[in-house]
């Protein structure tokens, strides 16, 4: 069928903010989604509350809306824009469901939106527990049997349909407070019910899928009711670890093929049951390890994580051919855009194995329990290709930014290589503890594995503890064996024949040279040296979606080692291998992307790598990307004119460079992870574009950076840098607590602290020093109540373009990656501004930037004189950030322009200039996932801990806070007068914010709120006649303020620390504020913050919605 | 491989009946449980597939197919069992005239290895029962029909190989993924005057993958509707050509 002419508006809704299970895979849907449609001659509309988006650029959509992601504000979108249809199915769980609210609440019926893609009974099919079951038993296809029982007798009689092992929760929980976590039910009876016996009157007895084989078919269908499976994935993890955290490889490695045909004929049933029209689908199978039993256990009528995966592994791009589904085409009318003859009805085939790993960060939650189970918990991913699994699972972890270079033998192990393969270690008690412990699911698992073969444990006890399919098992075994071999030998000192032979079946098994390296007591470049010499070299494969079968048209490559075959040249043979990257004419230009996301380094690096490729390749470059990001643009085949998917080491690195020779290497986009190759990068020759080295170094040497700010006559706070307890004693002497600590030369403010006293600054020094003796830890005077400003610049080592200037809400202390800011600044006097653009413009020069360059500043106000002075906290000569916000709030598109300027442009002949200044006000605020980390303090301080963010943009600083807030998922109570119904704000803050108080109680109570307060803050409003009601703390009585909270009486928490540190009662408070759902504030600046937002909100000035486009005009 | 007769190589000289014991697993008893069909029963359940060189046809009452076989597939004669059809198979070589002194209900061709154009003696034979009996081919059999109907065939420069080729019904607009073994393909051009129809095409490269003609009861297709391996979707043709006996 052709595509539909009825059709000429079209909306996307994007996923929001990156948090937990919903990252920047729906920024690569949606952005493909944006380009198909239009491609089409579609006009597009697009919604979504994250700046940091590709698909938020205003050139992506016709119409971009960055704003709150509800119902309430989609509605007025579209009421605005008037849209013929919506298509939900590109934007994650959080687009799909604002869709469907829109549909049930009648919005879209009203609007005559029509809903493509999947329509509102196919999605309540698919996402209803019990219409999903009954659907399912329609086409005898089996779900984990289950019942519901009222007694024992009843739940016998389940179990004895069900069988054991069994899991028993509570079928409906009170006020979501009841405990839901499942019990798992094994033989006998541990348990009785009925009145007196247990709080639960209903139970869901649920036979349990725990440990069974765990696959994933991504379904695709269109309108003629052609349906084709684009992938199957399957989970190195069994049943029990969400696929999110599992560890999955493509293609299904243990299935036979009469086993997975039969998954794919229910595949197909099921989509054509749940009636998804077109689009992409994605259903998991649990299959019993034994028996062969398969059971589906859910299905997203959606594109979704597995989607993007899918799409990355086979070269399928899901979610543009799902786009151009709903429009009306039919599969075999849209031709495959990697070999253009052949059309997209056809199922990819695949002639590598590709490894996804997950990506966590638990240390960056303290007290955080790092077990995984069916919540997922990482933060990010790396994909890894290969010829085998063992190649494909060390080159994954080595993608993962982990600082592991492939299965152990890096140097970072924790039992020694001797002491495991002596037995030695296998006596000890924590080799016990790990055995023990190897069924219970974590981030080092994998690494553990290792050391347990290495032990002598064997395959088959390891599957029968772990549930883990023996194949991998034994895939595992064999990188083990590969290590003995490696080691048993005479290493770099043998023969050139038998060091050949040698090192092609390392590299076969995926060893690094790193690894290698370090089993053979040598260095990297060593053996690079040596194995270059060799002529053992990798060869690159190409990502084609065919296996081969047909040419492939788009340069999207993994690297593989193939020993070479011999070819016949002018009458004799020579050893050649068939490298299948094409020679090019154009000048290359490589760019380095961000790896995996991880917090402190999210999608704005993916952002800012895309849009220098853009720019580079509009200018006649060709642009060769690197990453190891499933989940991203910038490893989409037509980002760039060329795209590796490779690990971003050294090695990996080089050896792309030694294959495609660019004019230029561009490390300032992808955050810390690019940056910290070019040292390494440089010393081998390669040519960095952008910013010099060296600047890099001066502005992250403390000495240098120093003495060339007393050059400049720009100011720092104190500080100094220990190596010692006394060296760290001698400096908080001299400039006084309360000061920062950190290490040096780190990201997103990692084990970053503010130390009040001696007795803690001692605490922080000893648990540095411990770690690592020989790095310095940074001490800096902190400054108390100063407000941080964020400036992003441009330079092109004369000119200076100042481009965003943001004033933070919270006050200095707060990462910056966690702190709300607003552009423009709306506290700070003109002169403060043009000091800091003028500090801003010498410190650019000075560094002789070229590219993007971050400042970050801090402003005091003399507390009697008012002076504001303005102090240096930090220059990063790179891309921040910020910079897709700031180019979105300004209209500026900084990376596009940065890339450009490294190319040899110069600002003005990119005709940018001025000092932007617009007149609508934008605020960024922070994304959190204290949610998803139980016994974790919701508080927030140096070290960033934010997943993601959201913009508010509207024509006054109220509005713009009140929908980013709105967006963050953090909706503030409408004001009582406004919600028609009373509404509580309960207050505590610590003695610091005393005299703060009043600045947001009173217009709180004007308001028509009502306040509860604990004692200290009750005192001090009653004393000046606030009215407000006491409440006790967690340990003075009941009920206290969390019995409140529970009981629905508080709206919205405003709770500031106790200085330094947290509190029990507190802990508790913010707890239940995060698990409840309340929205809390635990700075005074961003309940003041809060203040003004309800005041806007309940003025006149209604919300309005506004599109990027017409900010800009 | 051009001019190889290979089918005569592989056929089995002996003729015989091909049984699967009726098994009474509740799982399989369901006529609606397609996949099902597909399961390795001799793995899973012991020997219940077996060729009988002399003996009983078994399955009285059921239309008799006759198959010739040019080195055909097991699974093949699973699904024809399986639709409720008795099934003899006889040598490649097996003149029309022996054919229809069996007195069969219809003939199915097999796949098999190789060139098609120098088995003239199956071509011969073909052209005599066409009209007579409703016939079912696959692979080499198609080829065989389309040369027996006067086309030509070709070797592709890139044979079809692979379980996921597209195949398109032209009749109804559906697309197919089909398990696919072929090196020669019936030349679409050459079909004029042949009686049969191109009903169904690759979409990797627009060749032939299916002909019919209704008025002799004639459906042959390229691809391989028995799978294994490979995917099901095309399985609903030996129940079509049980529905044509």
């Amino acid at each position: 069928m052709p595509k539909r002419t009825d059709l000429h508006k079209i909306m996307i809704i994007g996923s929001g903010p990156i948090v937990i299970g919903q990252a920047c895979e729906f920024d690569y849907s949606g952005t493909q989604g944006c380009k198909a449609l239009r491609s089409e001659g579609y006009e597009v509309v697009l919604v979504n509350s994250n700046p940091a988006t590709i698909m938020t650029d205003p050139e992506m959509g016709d119409r971009t809306y960055i704003e709150p992601l509800t119902p309430e504000v989609v509605a007025r979108i579209i009421e605005k824009e008037r849209p013929d249809a919506l298509l939900p199915t590109l934007g994650g769980q959080n687009g799909l469901n604002v869709s469907v609210a829109l549909a049930r609440s009648g919005v879209l019926d009203r609007f005559g939106v029509e809903l493509i893609g999947a329509k509102l009974p196919a999605i309540e099919k698919a996402e209803n527990r019990d219409l999903f079951r009954q659907a399912m038993q329609r086409i005898g296809q089996e779900v984990p049997r289950s019942g519901v029982a009222h007694n024992i007798e009843e739940a016998k009689a389940v179990i004895a349909e069900v069988g054991f092992p069994a899991i028993i929760r509570p079928s409906f929980t009170l006020g979501g407070t009841a405990p839901a976590s499942p019990t798992t039910w094994t033989s006998s009876c541990p348990w009785s019910m009925g009145p007196g016996h247990g709080p639960f009157s209903e139970v869901l007895i649920e036979e349990s899928v725990l440990g069974w084989k765990e696959f994933e078919l991504e379904v695709m269908r269109d309108l003629a009711d052609n349906v084709v499976i684009i992938c199957g994935i399957e989970n190195f993890d069994p049943m029990g670890v969400h696929t999110g955290d599992s560890i999955t490889v493509a293609p299904i490695q243990t299935l036979t093929d009469k086993e997975y045909q039969m998954m794919r004929d229910a595949a197909i049933d099921i989509i054509r049951e749940i009636g998804v029209e077109t689009g992409g689908s994605n259903i998991q199978f649990a299959v019993h390890p034994q028996t062969g039993r398969m059971v589906v256990i859910e299905m997203n009528p959606r594109v979704s994580r597995s989607s993007a995966l899918a799409s990355k592994a086979t070269g399928f791009p899901i979610a543009k051919i799902a786009a151009k589904l709903a429009v009306g085409y039919t599969l075999d009318e849209i031709p495959n855009d990697i070999t253009k003859k052949t059309p997209a009805s056809f199922e990819p085939t695949i002639d590598y194995v590709v490894v996804k790993i997950p990506r966590w960060a638990f240390e960056k939650f303290p007290g955080s329990d790092p077990t995984l189970g069916t919540q997922m918990k990482s933060v990010g991913e790396a994909m890894a290709i290969g010829r085998s699994f063992p190649e494909a699972l060390q080159k994954g972890l080595r993608s993962l930014e982990a600082r592991r270079y492939g299965l152990g033998a890096d140097g970072r192990d924790k039992f020694a290589y001797e002491d495991l393969v002596s037995g030695r270690a296998r006596a000890s008690e924590d080799f016990h503890h790990m055995l023990e412990r190897i069924a219970v699911p974590t981030p080092d698992r994998p690494f553990h594995l290792r050391y347990l073969l290495l032990g002598g444990v064997s395959v088959d006890e390891l599957a029968r503890r772990t549930r883990i399919d023996p194949w991998f098992l034994e895939q595992f075994r064999a990188v083990v064996e590969m290590e003995r071999e490696l080691r048993a030998g005479p290493g770099l000192a043998q023969d050139d024949d038998a060091l050949r032979e040698l090192l092609w079946r390392a590299k076969q098994y995926g060893f690094s040279d790193y690894q290698l390296a370090h089993i053979w007591g040598s260095d990297e470049t060593t053996v690079r040296a040596r194995r270059k010499a060799l002529g053992v070299l990798p060869v690159f494969k190409t990502v084609d979606t065919c296996g081969a079968e047909f040419e492939a048209e788009t340069p999207y490559h993994y690297s593989t080692y193939e020993r070479p075959f011999l070819a016949l040249r002018d009458g004799r043979f020579v050893p050649q291998q068939a490298s299948e990257v094409r020679p090019c004419d154009k000048k290359k230009v490589v760019i380095l992307g961000g790896g995996p996301n991880r917090i402190g380094q999210g999608i704005e690096f993916d952002f800012c790598c895309c849009h220098a490729s853009f720019s580079l390749s509009a200018e006649g470059f060709e642009t060769v990307m690197v990453n190891s990001n499933p989940e991203t643009v910038s490893t989409d085949y037509d980002t760039s004119d060329r795209l590796y998917f490779e690990p971003l080491t050294f090695e990996d690195v080089m050896n792309i460079i030694e294959v495609e020779h660019p004019v230029g290497v561009i490390v300032q986009f992808g955050g810390q992870t690019p940056l910290k190759l070019s040292g390494p990068l440089e010393s081998a020759g390669v040519s960095l574009w952008g910013t010099p080295g060296d600047s890099i170094d001066l502005a992250e040497d403390r000495g240098r950076f120093g003495a060339l700010l007393d050059q400049l006559g720009i100011a720092q706070p104190p500080n100094g840098a220990a190596l010692s307890l006394e060296g760290a004693r001698e400096i908080a002497a001299r400039i006084g607590f309360p000061v920062l600590v950190r290490p040096s030369y780190v990201l997103g403010g990692e084990r970053m602290e503010i130390v009040y006293n001696l007795e803690a600054l001692d605490r922080y020094m000893r648990g540095a020093l411990d770690l690592d003796p020989t790095r310095p830890v940074l001490v800096d005077k902190f400054l108390s109540s100063a407000i941080e400003i964020d400036v992003d610049a441009l330079s092109d080592g004369r000119e200076v373009f100042v481009g965003g200037i943001m004033e933070h809400i919270e006050a200095a202390g707060i990462h910056s990656g966690d702190s709300a800011c607003v552009l423009p600044p709306r506290t700070l006097s003109a002169r403060t501004i043009e000091n800091i653009r003028d500090y801003t413009r010498r410190l650019a020069r000075a560094l002789s930037v070229r590219g993007l360059m971050n400042v970050q500043y801090a402003m005091t106000r003399h507390p009697d004189s008012g002076e504001e002075k303005i102090w240096v906290l930090e220059v990063n000569p790179r891309a921040s950030r910020t910079v897709p916000f700031v180019s979105k709030a300004i209209g500026v598109p900084m990376a596009k322009a940065a890339a450009l300027i490294m190319s040899g442009k110069t600002l003005a002949e990119l005709g940018i200039r001025g000092d932007p200044w617009p007149s609508h006000v934008s605020v960024k605020e922070a994304v959190l996932p204290f949610i998803k980390f139980q016994g974790v303090d919701a508080i927030l301080g140096p070290e960033m801990r934010s997943t993601g963010e959201v913009m508010g943009i509207d024509t006054d600083f109220g509005l713009a806070y009140a929908k980013s807030q709105i967006a963050a998922g953090s909706t503030l109570p409408l004001s009582p007068r406004a919600a028609g119904r009373p509404r509580t704000v309960f207050v505590s803050v610590n003695d610091d914010d005393k005299p703060c108080l009043l600045r947001f109680c009173v217009p709180l109570v004007e308001l028509g709120f009502r306040l509860f307060a604990t004692a200290g803050t009750h005192r001090v409003l009653s004393e000046h006649g606030v009215p407000c009601e006491m409440v006790f703390k967690v340990n003075e009585g009941r009920p206290n303020i969390v019995d409140r909270m529970k009981n629905r009486e508080v709206d919205w928490v405003i709770n500031t620390p106790m200085s330094g540190r947290s509190h029990k009662d507190e802990m508790a408070i913010r707890r239940a504020a995060v698990e409840l759902g309340i929205p809390y504030m635990t700075t005074v600046a961003a309940a003041l913050a809060g203040v003004d937002a309800l005041t806007s909100l309940a003025g006149d000035q209604a919300m309005s919605v506004c599109a990027l486009q017409d900010y800009h005009r | 491989m051009a001019g190889c007769d290979l089918a005569s190589v592989v056929t089995d000289p002996h003729s015989y009946v091909w049984q699967t014991q009726p098994l009474n697993l509740p799982a399989i008893t369901k006529a609606d449980d397609a996949h099902r069909l597909y399961l390795d029963y001799e793995e899973q359940y012991g020997r219940i597939d077996q060729a009988i060189y002399a003996g009983d046809y078994g399955g009285a009452g059921e239309p008799l197919v006759v198959a010739y076989g040019f080195g055909i597939k097991r699974n093949i004669l699973r699904l024809l069992r399986a639709q409720g059809m008795r099934v003899r198979v006889v040598p490649a070589q097996t003149s029309a005239a022996d054919v229809l002194a069996m007195n069969p209900a219809g003939v199915f061709l097999s796949n098999g290895p190789g060139d098609p154009e120098p088995v003239d003696y199956a071509i011969r034979n073909i052209r005599e029962l066409m009209g007579r009996r409703p016939i079912f081919a696959i692979c080499l059999g198609h080829q065989l029909l389309a040369l027996a109907a006067g086309a030509r065939t070709y070797k592709l420069k890139f044979g079809h190989r692979g379980a996921n080729q597209p195949v398109k019904d032209l009749t109804t607009g559906r697309v197919w993924i089909t398990s696919q073994n072929h090196g020669f393909c019936v030349d679409r051009d050459s079909l004029a005057g042949s009686g049969l129809e191109v009903t169904q095409i690759n979409l990797n490269d627009q060749t032939v993958e299916a002909l019919a003609d209704e008025k002799r009861r004639i459906l042959t297709v390229q691809y391989h509707p028995e799978a294994s391996p490979g995917p099901h979707d095309t399985a609903e043709l030996f129940r079509r050509f049980r529905e044509r006996l």
